[in-house]
């Protein structure tokens, strides 16, 4: 098992005991922490048996070798927005989302379109080109 | 459409390669604000973060102007005061500190494994937007008729509720704050996909700095507390606008928030207390001459602060007098010992090194002393039979200002004058940086130690008043006198910053402190788009290093028992 997949396990194992020592001297009379616990218990197991699956079925990573070379990684690695409008558009959106929310609904009802427009936006900014739908 | 295939152009953009007619304010603008890259990214978390971090001390300097002599001379009401104490904790602790992490992170993180960028440029910089506007939204209540929310940092309930704190403000507070949340949680999630997903070949989870460690385990931590406190704010949220009844006091409301607050709010000390464990922990290596001591425990050290930051929060629960104090007491005193083997290792590193005292240097100094203090008033508040004499009094107010002051502004300002040739090319001026140093350090403990004994004296905190007969007058004119220091000592910071930037020369080679150890140091200042016009083989966690001082390769020592078997299983399958 790589180490990624450790970290979280042992995360997770951790809050397990915790949960019922937490539980067991609070009488179980005190739900907050002890369903915090289990979240967060359930956090760290949930990452480590999807990180321990994922490596199962791929080959090591050159990331991984104690004898990796910067050439085993050579060629596309994978796609990088140059630069975008879109966080801005959608951050601004949501922000006055948030506004509304604060102040009053007659604003959200102007941000909600504004946010669906961001979203779409964002999601299509790269389908053009030979990535035309 | 760039791509990594795409390679730099190895022109790394040096401003006094720019005429003064390429100059476009226009452009350079519409550049940072639609940019990707993280290095940018970083820049502006770093500025930002800074006019938050200014904001919040201005706020500092009123609350302690008014605090000088008894009666009210500089605020008009307590109401103001409340306001001003609210903001304060508000703007330091989610506004500067946090943020700065992702500042620091994004900045250094995808240097120091050999990526080209995060995983997510553009989440990331959306991450960005939602701070920006949150914390905007936020610090915007000062602008409404009412004023900005009163109810201290922490919310508490029924105080919260608008029966007790009516007005806009308020709500302002809980949805720009929402904001920050998600952009906090959006960061750790980008950050945690480019430290599993994109480190270069060779840098194994063991070889990273320990910088990389740091941010690792405080992006975890992130997303599993900050969802709490989202959930909590939408509650919050509810009962303000939409007359729910979440944190009715009458339902157990009030105990069901501090709950939720505490499961975030005391992971939160250590989300901004980890990364800058781990600045320091680049710069002693460098300052010492040796590679940082016990590398590996260090790393379990920083788990193990993570796991059990989780398990404690509710020591600032003590006086409810309805949570289990033997439960928070042996876990909180048990946080100490991983505290303390960091120590360790830090005095570790630097004993029998060859010490020089350049600026970042005496500022992680200056972070030793401050936080081990911090640390030590910590173990007092952890037994209970202590805390109920001293909760909610100016002991508490010291003891946690040593401690994220010692770790943020410290770190912090040592990360500056470390890292500051990386980020723009040219190194800080020394003899400013220590006066810088020096100001704020005498400042900072005018300022604070003096606390502790007003604490001890009963002092309460957040009370814009005292009487005479109080006598709590000189100790708070000591302290008032410190904050304008530590504020004065902003000055030379902030010239050095201008004078840097208009007269000092250009830093040529890639390692200017000639120690650097990670990967950072391998790569020019600034780096290029992408990082990396070539990356060194890593072999150790001082990949830098090793390609800089090649000549002390025999020294090494060999490679860990799990290297060797890794290798040994490796050459069995051939």
């Amino acid at each position: 098992m790589k180490t990624s997949a450790k970290l979280f396990m042992w995360l997770g194992l951790f809050y397990v005991p915790l949960i019922f020592i937490y539980g067991h001297f609070s009488e179980w009379k005190e739900p907050v922490g002890t369903v915090g616990l289990a979240l967060s218990a359930g956090f760290g197991l949930m990452i480590a048996i999807y990180f321990a699956v994922t490596d199962r079925k791929l080959d090591m990573s050159p990331s991984d070798k104690p004898e990796g070379e910067i050439n085993e990684v050579s060629g596309e690695m994978g796609f990088f927005s140059p630069h975008s409008w879109w966080p801005l558009w959608l951050g601004l959106s949501l922000a006055i989302l948030a506004l509304g929310l604060a102040i009053g609904w007659w604003i959200v009802f102007i941000a909600a379109p504004l946010v669906v427009l961001a979203v779409i936006g964002w999601t299509f900014e790269y389908f053009s080109g030979e990535n035309a739908i | 459409m760039a791509s990594v295939a795409t390679p730099a152009t190895g022109l790394t953009e040096r401003p006094e390669e720019r005429r003064p007619e390429d100059f476009h304010a226009g452009r350079t603008v519409v550049k940072w604000i639609t940019t990707t890259d993280h290095k940018v990214i970083g820049n502006l978390y770093f500025i930002t973060s800074f006019m938050f971090f200014l904001l919040g001390g201005l706020m500092a300097l009123i609350i302690r102007a008014e605090l000088w002599s008894p009666g009210l001379q500089v605020v008009d009401n307590p109401e103001q005061f409340n306001q001003l104490f609210t903001m304060h904790g508000t703007v330091m602790l989610l506004m500067f500190a946090t943020p700065l992490f992702s500042g620091f992170a994004n900045a250094l993180m995808p240097l120091q494994i050999g990526a080209p960028d995060v995983a997510f440029p553009r989440l990331n910089m959306f991450a960005y937007w939602l701070y920006l506007f949150g914390s905007l939204i936020a610090v915007g209540g000062f602008l409404t008729p009412q004023g900005a929310a009163s109810f201290g940092w922490f919310a508490y309930a029924p105080l919260s509720s608008t029966t007790y704190s009516p007005g806009l403000g308020g709500n302002l507070w809980v949805y720009g704050l929402a904001l920050t949340g998600f952009a906090s949680i959006m960061g750790a999630v980008n950050f945690v996909t480019t430290i599993v997903c994109m480190r270069a070949p060779g840098m194994t989870m063991f070889r990273m700095s320990i910088f990389t460690w740091t941010v690792l385990i405080t992006s975890i931590l992130v997303l599993l507390v900050f969802p709490v406190l989202a959930a909590a704010l939408f509650g919050l949220g509810l009962d303000r606008t939409m007359n729910a009844h979440v944190f009715d006091s009458e339902t157990a409301g009030a105990m069901l928030w501090q709950h939720m607050f505490w499961f975030f709010g005391h992971p939160e000390v250590y989300i901004i207390a980890l990364p800058f464990f781990g600045i320091i922990s680049e710069v002693l290596p460098v300052f010492s001459r040796k590679p940082i001591f016990g590398y590996k425990t260090l790393v379990f050290a920083t788990i193990a602060i993570a796991a059990l930051s989780v398990s404690v929060w509710a020591h600032h629960m003590y006086a409810t007098g309805q949570v289990l104090l033997p439960f928070f007491a042996v876990m909180t005193m048990l946080i100490a010992v991983p505290t303390g083997v960091k120590f360790f290792n830090w005095v570790g590193t630097m004993w029998g090194g060859s010490l020089s005292f350049e600026t970042p240097m005496l500022w992680a100094l200056g972070f030793l002393a401050t936080f081990l203090f911090g640390g030590l008033t910590g173990v007092i508040l952890a037994s209970p039979a202590l805390d109920f004499h001293l909760s909610d009094s100016y002991f508490v107010v010291a003891h946690f200002h040593y401690v994220v002051f010692g770790t943020v502004v410290f770190a912090m300002f040592a990360g500056y004058y470390f890292w500051w040739p990386k980020f723009t090319g040219r190194m800080l001026n020394e003899t400013l940086g220590k006066i810088h140093f020096w100001l704020l350090f005498i400042g900072f403990h005018l300022t604070f130690l003096v606390q502790h004994v007003l604490g001890v004296w009963g002092m309460p905190r957040r009370y814009a008043d005292y009487l005479p007969e109080d006598g709590f007058q000189m100790l708070n004119q000591v302290s008032t006198a410190g904050s304008f220091l530590l504020g004065a000592s902003m000055l030379p910071f902030l010239y050095n910053v201008f004078i840097t930037w208009r007269k000092a020369p250009l830093v040529t080679e890639d390692d200017p402190w000639g120690f650097g150890a990670s990967l950072e140091w391998a790569t020019s200042c600034p780096p290029p788009r992408h990082n990396f016009n070539s990356i060194p083989r890593i072999r150790s966690e001082r990949p830098a290093f090793d390609l800089h001082h090649p000549e002390v390769g025999v020294f090494s020592v060999l490679p860990s028992q799990e290297t060797s078997d890794q290798l040994d299983r490796k050459g069995s399958h051939a």
